[in-house]
This record gives structure tokens, sequence and C-alpha cells, in this order.
């Protein structure tokens, strides 16, 4: 009796398992190039395939290739190109008028004839990608009560966009007009050298009206999704992959040609899964875990595949400028000083990152000036400088060092924020004697604690990573004191300077002076306020296989269609 | 036994009812909010959000809405669009009044936008609960006879070898013994796929890995528990009686010092089937437990809800089907 329910039992569990996988089998299909990017997305799910509603660089770089914006930043020069429009501004620079590529049809891929299909209007005819759907996607993404993060961005740029956003203006008087089928108006509230740039964003994509309408939220699931790129949505396995492929219906242009690669298989993966997927021969692109990077280089195979480029984004301590005693201005400036950031990466991180003396990013910026080219400007580092401030301000107090309050250093859970905070907190003990404590705080709490001037320690991890490739959009969009990213107050007098400085050049057209202004709000910032301590400048670390040639983004989204797999080269 | 199944079914939804009010509670209570980021959302596209999703109501109500729509069934139109369709885990259509009777609507997830919590219970769970019981048959193959072969062979080499090996699985956790087993026969050997999902391949790694660990738990609660029947009267008695070692064995000393071993099979098959987070990390599997983790770095309420009366569910009732199993074991246990 036992042994019959044991066998009972054993065999059912047995079917059920072999018969939960009889709907899901891969099957590879033969002289077909596809490309597997174990590098793209990340170990979590993409949040979501609504450009209204995209604020991550998953979700982003599916978008990109699905529906690609009205201009497009080369990943390479990092100049502002053609997308999907070609464009004029007028005089006074506050009207762009974009000419549309006519003709350009919306597509869906069908799973039953596994092949891309131009979508079909009431009558039968095909949809084109028309003005009118690129104005469709701005207005959503301001006037749509979305809470849209970025629609809220561009909503400033926009005539009557802050209005629209805020609900006090009706959305039909945003500065939006489809002039004709293929001609786009945008009316800008004041000039600015990088409009250009994020009028090309995904938040001004265009979107299927009809597509939304029909299925709501749901619309950017492939059962619905649409798209005009040269890439189309075919798949999307949450928590396992997103899978594209060519749109065959895709003219090429010369900024965006036609894919040769016929799908691109973006898996969610984290690091250390992704490099084991390269190292098997399962994946063409991955990432690179910081714990690994030694043994690929001291592989002759895996080091020739190894790329280490530029980022996007900056690493940087925050200070609360509101609590003692960083709210003197020389302490700020001796911890500044003290942080040895060469040894920092030649010995914690190791992935090729730049020092940064300035918070933007000066490879890749548009504008961004470079601390070596302004010395008077750049924060030094110089630990008998940085004493003898701390020896100043100590004696000003009429307190010792054992007196003086002692710092906190917070950064959220992960263990390269920690071994980077060990690092300085290191550099703070031996180089000025203060006692500095590490604090660590899960995502959501941290994020919580730094935006709050009562609850921010001293000292706190931040990152910033850029939305578009212009100065602007680091030392305006991050610290002027109608934003305030950090959420941190920084009060004294050379915080009002620094905002003129960069309100000046916003507007300014010649770039050399742009520099010089925003060097000197650099300056401000990271040197006489020391309102912020630059850590460095990130960088891109990711493998390839030999058969893949391509294109190395030095901003983060990749353009698949600039890319191809030699078939005979690979395995 | 019917009446007794009703009585524990009905107190189901008293544990679920409690269980609820303490996550609701207690993820209200943890700082941060869904719509967090690094970047500063305007206001007034956060009052959007909470409007949206009646993050702008009294927290008493935000509950009371929240467990209406989960408990209280809607008699709707029959042709909805297709995201109201999504929202409800339980869809009847009734011919004819051509409406559709839809209860337990979860709520949306704030961070997956095209997903509801059902959408993503209904992708995931399929996912887990197959690697779950893949890893339950590993740890029950494994586990068992190990055990039942170090309690007859006791102070032998065979008890040494099988207890040395439960050692090293509750020693090592999966989080070691993955990625060493991935790298293994992955990325070494090229065996089997290093991560993914979608056939049995892709299965066989990260059910070992959490089978094992599991094996190594059952070979030792097994081994206790049949030692200490093999010791008592009875076992002597049927012995005395001339019954062969077999039937002693497997009749009279296996099935009652199983008793300890169900108990912990059902919770155990609980926890599995409704994901590992770790094993889904480390082999790439689109399963519960990352999002359900992620939901909580997230503060996604309506998914962290949704998974914890899921797996609250799913251990009640697992508990349910151990006491009934007890019966089965030993005809002296009597619910009545």
């Amino acid at each position: 009796m036992s042994g019959k329910f044991a066998r009972f039992v054993s065999l059912a569990l047995v079917v059920v398992l072999v018969l939960s996988f009889a709907a899901s089998t891969i099957t590879a299909q033969e002289g077909k190039k596809v490309l597997i990017d174990a590098n793209a997305l990340g170990a979590s799910d993409v949040p979501t395939l609504d450009p209204s509603l995209a604020t991550d660089t998953s979700s982003i770089q599916v978008l990109i290739e699905t529906n690609p914006g009205l201009t497009r930043t080369n990943e390479i020069t990092l100049v502002t190109e053609p997308g999907m429009a070609t464009w004029e501004v007028s005089e006074d620079g506050l009207v762009y008028t974009f000419s549309i590529l006519p003709e350009v049809p919306w597509v869906k891929y069908n799973p039953e004839t596994d092949a891309v299909e131009q979508v079909l209007d009431a009558d039968g005819n095909p949809r084109y990608v028309t003005a009118e759907d690129f104005a469709f996607g701005i207005r959503r993404s301001i006037g749509g009560q979305l809470g849209s993060y970025y629609g809220g961005i561009m909503a400033g740029w926009v005539l009557n966009g802050k209005e629209v956003y805020d609900g006090t203006k009706p959305v039909e008087e945003l500065g939006v007009k489809a002039l004709d089928t293929y001609t786009l108006e945008i009316t800008a509230t004041q000039p600015a050298a990088f409009l250009s740039s994020i009028f090309g964003m995904w938040q001004a994509y265009a979107q299927p009206a009809w597509v939304i309408e029909e299925a709501g939220d749901l619309w950017t699931e492939p059962e619905y999704f649409q798209g005009y790129g040269p890439y189309t949505l075919k798949d999307w396995v949450h928590g396992e992959s997103v899978t594209l492929i060519k749109n065959p219906f895709w003219p090429g242009t010369d900024t965006i040609p036609v894919a040769t690669i016929d799908e691109v298989r973006m898996l969610i993966l984290d690091q250390s899964a992704s490099l084991a997927n390269f190292e098997a021969g399962t994946a063409d692109i991955a990432q690179v875990p910081l714990a690994d990077l030694d043994r690929i280089r001291a592989d002759a195979t895996l080091s020739e595949a190894l790329y280490i480029g530029p980022s996007g984004c900056t690493y940087i301590y925050g200070i609360n400028t509101a609590k003692p005693p960083v709210d003197d201005v020389r302490v700020r400036r001796a911890l500044s000083m003290t942080v040895n950031r060469q040894a920092l990466i030649d010995n914690v991180l190791k992935g090729g990152q730049t020092p940064a003396y300035f918070f933007s990013r000066e490879d890749i910026l548009a504008a961004a000036p470079k601390a070596a080219d302004y010395p008077q400007y750049a924060i030094s580092e110089d630990v008998d400088a940085a004493k003898a401030l701390l020896q100043e301000y100590l004696d000003e107090r009429g307190i010792t060092l054992e007196q003086m309050e002692p710092i906190t250093l917070m950064h959220n859970e992960s263990e390269g924020h920690a071994r980077i905070a060990q690092a300085i907190q290191q550099m703070w003990t031996e180089n000025l004697g203060i006692n500095v404590t590490i604090q660590t705080q899960e995502w959501g709490t941290y994020l919580e604690t730094i935006k709050n001037e009562t609850s921010a320690p001293q000292v706190f991890r931040y990152g910033w990573c850029l939305d578009y490739t212009d100065t602007h959009n680091f030392l305006y969009d991050v610290f002027h004191s109608s934003v305030r990213e950090l959420g941190i107050s920084w009060h004294d007098e050379n915080a009002q300077r620094f905002d003129q400085l960069v309100e000046q050049a916003m507007s300014e057209t010649d770039l050399q002076k742009r520099t010089d202004l925003y060097a000197e709000a650099e300056y401000l910032l990271t040197n006489a306020s020391a309102a912020v301590i630059p850590i460095y400048f990130y960088t891109n670390l990711n493998m390839t296989q030999p058969w893949v040639t391509r294109t190395y983004s030095h901003f983060g989204q990749q353009y698949y269609e600039k890319w191809d797999i030699d078939l005979a080269a690979k395995p | 036994m019917g009446r007794y199944i009703v009585r524990r079914l009905l107190q189901m939804f008293l544990v679920l009812f409690v269980v609820s009010l303490l996550t609701f509670a207690t993820m209200r209570a943890v700082p941060g909010g869904p719509f967090s980021t690094e970047k500063n959302l305007p206001p007034r596209a956060l009052a959007q959000l909470e409007a949206k999703y009646n993050l702008d109501e009294p927290l008493y109500m935000q509950y009371l809405h929240y467990m209406g729509d989960i408990a209280i069934p809607r008699l709707t139109e029959n042709r909805l669009p297709p995201s109201v369709l999504n929202d409800y885990l339980i869809n009847i259509y009734i011919p004819g009044i051509d409406r559709t009777l839809r209860w337990m609507n979860f709520g949306p997830s704030y961070k997956s936008v095209s997903q509801t919590v059902n959408s993503i219970i209904k992708s995931t769970l399929p996912v887990s609960a197959t690697l779950g019981t893949g890893a339950l048959i590993v740890a029950v193959f494994i586990g068992i006879p190990a055990g039942v072969i170090a309690a007859l062979k006791r102070n032998t080499r065979w008890d040494y070898a099988a207890m040395s090996v439960a050692i090293i699985g509750v020693s090592v956790p999966v989080i070691i013994s993955g990625p060493i087993l991935r790298y293994v026969f992955g990325v070494q050997l090229k065996w089997l796929p290093p991560t993914g999902w979608g056939s049995f391949e892709h299965m066989i790694m990260p059910a070992f890995a959490l089978g094992f660990a599991e094996s190594a738990r059952l070979a030792r609660l097994t081994r206790a528990s049949l030692l200490q029947v093999l010791n008592e009267d009875y076992i002597r008695t049927a012995r005395a009686k001339g019954l062969h070692e077999r039937i002693v064995i497997g009749i009279h000393a296996l099935k009652n010092a199983m008793i300890p071993v169900v108990t912990t099979l059902g919770p155990l098959f609980a926890f599995l089937a409704t994901g590992s987070f770790v094993a889904e990390l480390i082999f790439g599997i689109p399963g519960m437990g990352k999002f359900f983790v992620v939901s909580i770095t997230n503060r996604d309420y309506p998914v962290i809800m949704g998974t914890t009366l899921l797996l609250a569910t799913f251990v009640i009732l697992a508990n349910l089907f151990v006491d009934l199993v007890y019966v089965w074991l030993d005809p002296r246990i009597q619910y009545s």
C-alpha cells in the first residue's frame, strides 16, 4: 500500500514537471543573425515600455530602437543628429520645425506568422508615423496627468508646458503643433543650445493613440505594442528577457541604418549570471562584475573581449551643509582635498574609472569644462592644506579635534559602495584624524533619509547619470535652486552666483563662453563652497564575443542596427 | 473529516485577514514610498500618481479599498477593456444575463506599469511552482533514502557518509552552491545552460541546488525520527512475530517515522513553490521570488500584499494537506 502510494506520488510529480515544460520549448532558427545581449537590461524586469513613463536605462534602451525620436545622439561623437526628422530653428531660437521622414509605417510583430507586419487603419491603409503622432506623444507626456517625470522635465522647455503640466492650462495650448502630415512645430519657452537634444528624448517619441485608447496600460505588452524603428518588440517575458526583431519596413537613414542583425534578445540577468553566459558561449555581450575583473584581465582570450569606455554617470558624495561640522566650508573642502581619487580607483574600483574633480562629466557632455583646463577652479588633493583648513576651523571654534562632532558617512546597501566608503573613511581618518562612522540603509529608506535636511547625515553617496549630453543636465538640472535634485539645500552666497552662471550658460551660443561659465559654476559647487565631493566618473565595462562587430556607446544605450554578426566565425 | 476541512478553510480566511492587516501596517510603517527615486518627482506628478492609485486617501480607506477589491465579487459587463480584464484573478462568464462575475483584484503594480499583481502571479507562479516541485523531488528522493540508510546502518561508513553529505548540504547555501554548479556544468563542461528557463535542462541545476540543501535537512530529520521509532516496543513485537525486516521497516517503522518529516514537507513545498529569490537571481529564472524581493525594495505595495497573501495561502493549505496525510500515516489520529 505504502509503496504503491509513494510510486503514484512520485509518478504524478514527474508528470506534472514534464507537462509544465510542454508549452515552452525554445527552437533555434537556422541562418538567422540573433544577438544575445546579457548586458543591456540588468537584473530587474524592465519597468515600462511607455515612452511617457520611462525613467530607467533599460526601458529607454528598448524604446530607442523601437520608437526613435525626432533627433538622436550619436553614440560615439555625442553630436545630436537627425533621428526621425531633420529640423530648422527660427532666428530667435524659439521655434523648432521638424520635417519628419515620410511614409515610415507603424509596425507590429505577428506571432502567428512570425513576421513584422504593417499596421493598417480602419480603411485598410497603412498607418504612417505622422507629426500628429509625435504631437500626441508630447501632449500625453506633459499634459496626460500620468505623473510623468520626464514630461515634467520637458514641460519647462515647451511653450505653456509648465502650466499644462500643472493643470492650469488646457493641453491644447501646449506649444506643439502638427503643421501638416509630416511637419511638426515645437515652440520653446527660451532658446537653448541643447533643445534639439531634449526634443529627441523618449518622452517626445511618437505614440500610437489608437492602441493606447484600446488597450490602456496594456498597450506596451507584445500583444498590442506598435513601433516604427529599425527594430520592433517581438517578445517580453517579464523578469527574463526582451526580444527585438528587425523591422523590414524601416527605410534606413544615414544616422539610423537598416539593421543587419535579425533579432536581439536582451536577457534580464545580474552581472555574475551575465558573465557566466558569456563564458559558456550562450551570450554575445555581457556585463563584468568587479570581482572578476582581475581574472578577466589575466586571461588572454577574455581580456581581448573586454572593453572599458566612458559611461554617463558621476559618483559623488553629497554633503548636508546644514549639519555641523560640515556646515563650515573649511571642513567640507578639507574632506574633498583628502580623498585620493586615483588611489581609490587603482586599489578599490580597478575598472579604469577617471578621477572627478568637477561634477559634470568632462568627457561626454557638450560645454563641459575639463578640470585640467581650469586648474585655478578645480579642487586639489592636498593633505597639508586640508589639515591647515581644519585646524583653522577648530581654532575659530575653540575646540579640539576630539571635541568636533563625529561625521556620519552613509550609503545604500551595496558591496561596491561599502568598499568605497571604507577606503574614504580610512583616508579621512589617517589624513585628518577625524572620527567617521559609516552607516548603511536599504535603498527605499536611504532615499527618504538623504532627501530631508533633518534626517540626512553629514555625507552621503549619490550619483547622477545623464539624460542628454549637455552640461546643463548636470549643473542646472541637479543643483539650480529651482530644482535641487539632491533635496539638500546649499545656502551660502555662492549658491546665488551659481544660479546666475548656469542660467546664463543656458542661452549662451558661443561654446567656449558656455564652457567658461560652467567652469566657474563648477568652481563654486565643488571648490569654493565644496557643496559636493566629486569622486570619479563611471566607466562602462563589458564583454563582446569576437564574432560581433559593434559600436560602443559612450552614454549608455546601444544602437544595434549598426552592429553585425559574422555567422561563419561563430562556433 | 469533511466538517473538519470546512472549518479549517474558514479559519484560513481569518488568518489571511490578520496577515493582510499586519503586512499592510508593516509596509506602510517602513520609510520610503513607491515613487521615491534618485531623481525628484515633481510634486504635481507625485500627486497624479498618488491619486491614480488611491494613495491620497487615509490609510484605513486604502486598506478597505484594497481588501474590498480582493474579497468582493463584481458582476460586470462582459465587454470590458483588456486592461480591466487583466485585473481580476477569477472571471466567470454567466451566459443567461451576458454578464461576467469577476473576483479577486489584487491591484496594479506601481513599478511594472503594464502588469497587475494578478498577471505577475499568473506568469511567475507556474515557473516557481515547477522549480519548487523539482526541488522537492530532489529533496525527497535524496534526503529520505539517505536518512533511512543512515538510520539502518547506524554508526557504519554508510551512516557517516550520508551524514557528512548532509552536513555539507546544510552548510552550503544556494548562494554558494548555485554559482559553483553554474560554473562547473554551465561554463566549464557546457553540459547545461548556465541560466534561463523553458526546458528541462534549464531546471536541473537550480532544482538540484535548492533540493540538495533541503535534502540534507530531510536526511538528518529522517535518520533521527527513524532511529527513535526503531527503539519502540511495537517494532520489537513485529520482529518477534517473525515479520520480514522489509515489512518491519517499510510498513511499521517508516510510516510512523515519516510523521515529523511530512510535517516539514508541507511548508517546505509552500516556500519552494512561491519562489526562491537567490536561485532565481543566480540562474536567471523569471519566478515569483525575484518579483517579491524587488517589490519590497520598490515599495510596490500591491505586489507585496498579493505575494504575501499567496504565500500565506500556500502555507495554510500545505499544513492542511499535511494534517490530512497524518490520518493516513497514523490511523490513531482522528479529526472530529
